[in-house]
């Protein structure tokens, strides 16, 4: 357990640096937040109105001073207040989340009922039909941009069918649309991934060997080429966990989905800058827990790793 | 069918090449050709369907379609290569430095570029574009961030592989100095590399400045970005599906050539990126 | 009673022919030695009796007897259900003979279940006997991961899985040769009593000159994909007949005993 609490404080120290950074990049920033702040409600400001939000904000004093006052709040899980709707980020960060783990999961669900079927095939059919057309599906999907896809997809099942809902969310319908355009994007490239996993799989020795002991062909594929062949695609796949995360964000703007994503994006064109910092702390919390998991899982996968602490490979 | 497999256009090797040049060719020439001015706005003519006036239609404001495909083009692809150019100028001597320098230099880089390479680099972009604000140059600094880590580590290990080899020992025998040493022999290796990781990122790449302009991020009206421009008619999509098929396939088939170009590259140069 | 007999085998890779006119046969208990330097087909020629040859290889000519069998004729099920129970294979590569992910025992009780109909406490009474049979801890073994083992012991639990379930061929592709040579002797002794105990028939494949001499009851060598001379270890050692035989045994170093030995050896030239 030793390695994965070290990785746990490299992690916390990452966290810490990463909040600091972020503050300073916001102080940086270019225009004047204070004024911004005021200047929401439309009604003109006054010089001595600035001064003194200035200094209940406590904006005057040094750089590192204010870092440390943030600090100080966020231990108590304090994380601001919007500027925009005065209300506590850390609420809204929390209120919104389950929306997009929502979106996160059934994405991924999409993705592994496309990618898995069509990679095993392609691997078994190789070079026939099935693996040509599972090639083409990768390279127009990994070529063509998310948020294109949503607006046909939308063109097509919401406005020309009618059959399915292209904002908000609260049915299940709602959330079809934006999933179907995430995991056919993920997709493409699981496909082929999974496919050469496979094919790499199936030429081991030890394969020939377990025919050589006279196993059934399907069980030698369920148990000694799936599995080996999923260890590389659970490697990619929390590395690009964070892409889905990405993919999120995109995907929600576009269904005008009511998620984290939608959140952050609102606040930049806004300005809305403690949104954004919290917004950057909680995906970074989120990806040091994806990692984490990630690792837990490689281990259990490869017997290799979890009893000598090192992978041969 | 032996010599049908052999011309199979998508394992040809010179093919994607050739798009890539065809491609390159029309994105620089094109707007010399571009019927309409970019910005010329024409209220009257606005929302037309594809004619022979313009080829591809108008847009909500009366701009003609064509034209504005064309320029993107320059922008979405020029910037592409210009924030490709510049991740190569800074990932590249960083990571030669840090290859040869070793040292603590060497692990505090590592551990930053780690750090960095932990997050998704559209999250990072996305981040930084939005703490600096919309607009191009705030797009160009947020990528080029986001991805100068894994050029930089990439040439690190290259150089680390090819410094213990003994070509490099007879050249040091041979009486070369360092910069001599680097110059011929480990540059062609790093730079081999470098490109097929750019080649490969150029479509990604371009993809994030669409998906960044489209959230209203990147390229602000009246720049004539393609996703910018999806996003600027989104609402008259139903009435002019024109004005959401054009701009998509022009971005789709970006992709898809510069993607060809890097499989082709990666293919020809045999090399593990 | 010939167990296997081979006629006039050949085997192409594309089109390509590369091992040309096998016949030999083996005999029910009889240990016949396949010699020959690399590339001179004999794992080719292994891979063919039980069906194993790649997608690439095929046998153009020829048949493979087995018993009253012609192998060349079977389906891909009716052969897997004779790999394992009555020819089975020990390779070379112990490291990789062996899923890495699974437990040997779990392995044995896998190849157990594709045979035989056994309950669970009969298979692991199986597998632990088979281990027990050729000097492992039984038990420790069969709870361990591959990579947990030596390449001794690897090689020796791949033998007791090749013969847990008394095959009448066994067909060793160079068993030895990735093994430090105390090692690779005592194995060679696991494979004789093995042969002793159950009597089956032995096809060993080699590139030993002297682990062709001190096991072997015929010797075939083997070169550029032929038979080159085919006989009983006497004539092959002490009368080679081919100049190629004589070559092999001339390139051979052996180390002279003392005075006092009685086995006469041959002479380093």
């Amino acid at each position: 357990m030793i390695p994965i609490t070290k990785r746990l404080v490299e992690f916390i120290l990452f966290l810490f640096l990463l909040s600091f950074i972020s503050f300073i990049l916001i102080k940086l920033a270019p225009g004047d937040p204070v004024k911004r702040m005021l200047q929401v409600d439309e009604v003109s400001v006054t010089k001595e109105q600035i001064e003194a939000l200035r200094e209940e904000l406590k904006f005057h004093e040094p750089v590192y001073i204010q870092y440390w006052h943030w600090l100080k709040r966020f231990f108590q899980f304090d994380l601001g207040n919007s500027y925009i709707t005065k209300q506590p980020v850390l609420s809204e960060l929390l209120s919104r989340f389950p929306a997009t783990l929502m979106l996160t999961c059934a994405s991924l669900i999409v993705m592994i009922l496309i990618s898995v079927p069509l990679g095993i095939l392609s691997a078994l059919y190789k070079n026939t039909w099935v693996d040509h057309l599972s090639r083409l599906f990768a390279l127009v999907g990994s070529s063509i941009p998310s948020f294109w896809l949503g607006l046909l997809l939308i063109e097509w099942f919401s406005i020309k069918l009618g059959i399915l809902p292209s904002m908000g969310k609260g049915t299940v319908k709602h959330i079809i649309l934006p999933s179907l355009t995430l995991g056919i994007a993920m997709s493409a490239v699981y496909v082929r991934l999974l496919r050469s996993s496979l094919l790499e799989s199936w030429n081991e020795d030890y394969v020939k060997a377990a025919r050589a002991r006279g196993i059934k062909e399907r069980r030698i594929f369920l148990s000694h080429v799936f599995r080996r062949a999923l260890i590389p695609v659970v490697t990619i796949f929390g590395m690009s966990l964070g892409s889905l995360i990405s993919g999120t964000v995109v995907v929600e703007v576009l269904f005008s989905y009511p998620g984290i994503g939608k959140m952050v994006v609102d606040a930049m064109i806004r300005r809305d800058y403690p949104v954004i910092q919290g917004y950057v702390l909680f995906i970074t919390i989120l990806i040091i827990i994806i990692n984490i998991f990630v690792d837990i899982c490689c281990r259990c996968l490869n017997p290799e790793i979890r009893l000598k602490g090192v992978e041969k490979r | 069918m032996k010599i049908m497999k052999q011309n199979n256009v998508m394992r040809s090797r010179t093919v994607p090449f050739l798009l890539l040049f065809a491609y390159l060719l029309a994105i620089v020439t094109a707007p010399l050709f571009a019927p309409y001015d970019l910005f010329e706005i024409d209220l009257n003519g606005r929302l037309l369907k594809p004619s022979a006036e313009h080829l591809f239609g108008t847009d909500h404001l009366g701009r003609d379609l064509l034209s504005r495909i064309l320029a993107g083009g320059q922008v979405t692809v020029g910037t592409g290569l210009l924030v490709l150019i510049i991740v190569l100028l800074i990932g590249v001597p960083l990571g030669m430095a840090s290859g040869f320098i070793g040292g603590r230099f060497d692990r505090y880089l590592m551990r930053i570029i780690d750090a960095f390479l932990a997050f998704p680099d559209f999250i990072i972009a996305i981040i930084l574009n939005g703490i600096l604000g919309p607009g191009m140059w705030n797009l160009i600094v947020a990528i080029v961030v986001a991805k100068w880590g894994s050029y930089a580590r990439l040439v690190r290990s290259t150089v680390l592989s090819e410094k213990e080899k003994d070509y490099i020992l007879m050249a040091v025998v041979n009486g070369l100095s360092t910069f001599q040493i680097i110059r011929k022999h480990l540059l062609p290796h790093v730079m081999g590399n470098a490109l097929v990781l750019a080649t490969l990122d150029l479509g990604k790449i371009i993809l994030l400045i669409a998906s960044l302009s489209y959230i209203g991020l990147g390229a602000q009206p009246p720049t004539p970005e393609w996703g910018a421009m999806l996003n600027e008619s989104t609402p008259y999509f139903h009435s002019s599906p024109h004005l959401m098929v054009i701009p998509g396939i022009a971005i789709m088939s970006t992709v898809l050539v510069s993607n060809l170009v890097g499989d082709a590259l990666r293919d020809r140069l045999d090399v593990k990126a | 009673m010939s167990l296997l007999t081979i006629r006039h085998l050949d085997i192409s890779f594309r089109d390509k022919p590369i091992v040309r006119n096998i016949n030999f046969t083996v005999r029910q208990g009889e240990w016949l030695t396949l010699i020959g330097e690399s590339g001179s087909g004999k794992s080719i020629t292994a891979s063919a009796i039980g069906g194993l040859l790649p997608k690439e290889m095929r046998i153009t000519a020829g048949r493979i007897l087995f018993g009253n069998k012609d192998l060349t004729c079977l389906s891909n099920k009716e052969y897997r259900k004779i790999r394992g129970k009555e020819i089975s294979y020990v390779f070379q590569d112990y490291q990789n003979s062996l899923t890495p992910f699974m437990k040997i025992g779990k392995q044995m009780d896998e190849m157990i279940q594709a045979h035989c109909s056994f309950n669970k406490k009969e298979r692991r009474e199986i597998a632990l006997q088979a281990l027990e049979d050729v000097q492992l801890p039984a038990k420790r073994v069969y709870d361990s991961y591959p990579f947990q083992l030596s390449g001794g012991q690897l090689q020796r639990a791949s033998i007791a899985m090749a013969v847990m379930l008394n095959p009448k061929l066994l067909i060793a592709d160079e068993p030895t040769t990735a093994l430090d040579s105390i090692t690779a002797a005592h194995v060679l002794e696991v494979i004789a009593n093995i042969q002793a105990s159950i009597n089956c028939a032995i096809l060993f494949i080699t590139h030993d000159l002297r682990q062709a001499r001190k096991y072997s009851d015929t010797i075939a060598v083997m070169k550029q994909g032929e038979i080159v001379e085919i006989g009983t270890k006497e004539n092959i050692i002490y009368h080679p007949c081919h100049p190629y035989t004589k070559q092999l045994w001339n390139a051979v170093p052996l180390i002279r005993r003392s005075s006092s030995a009685k086995e006469t050896d041959l002479i380093l030239k």
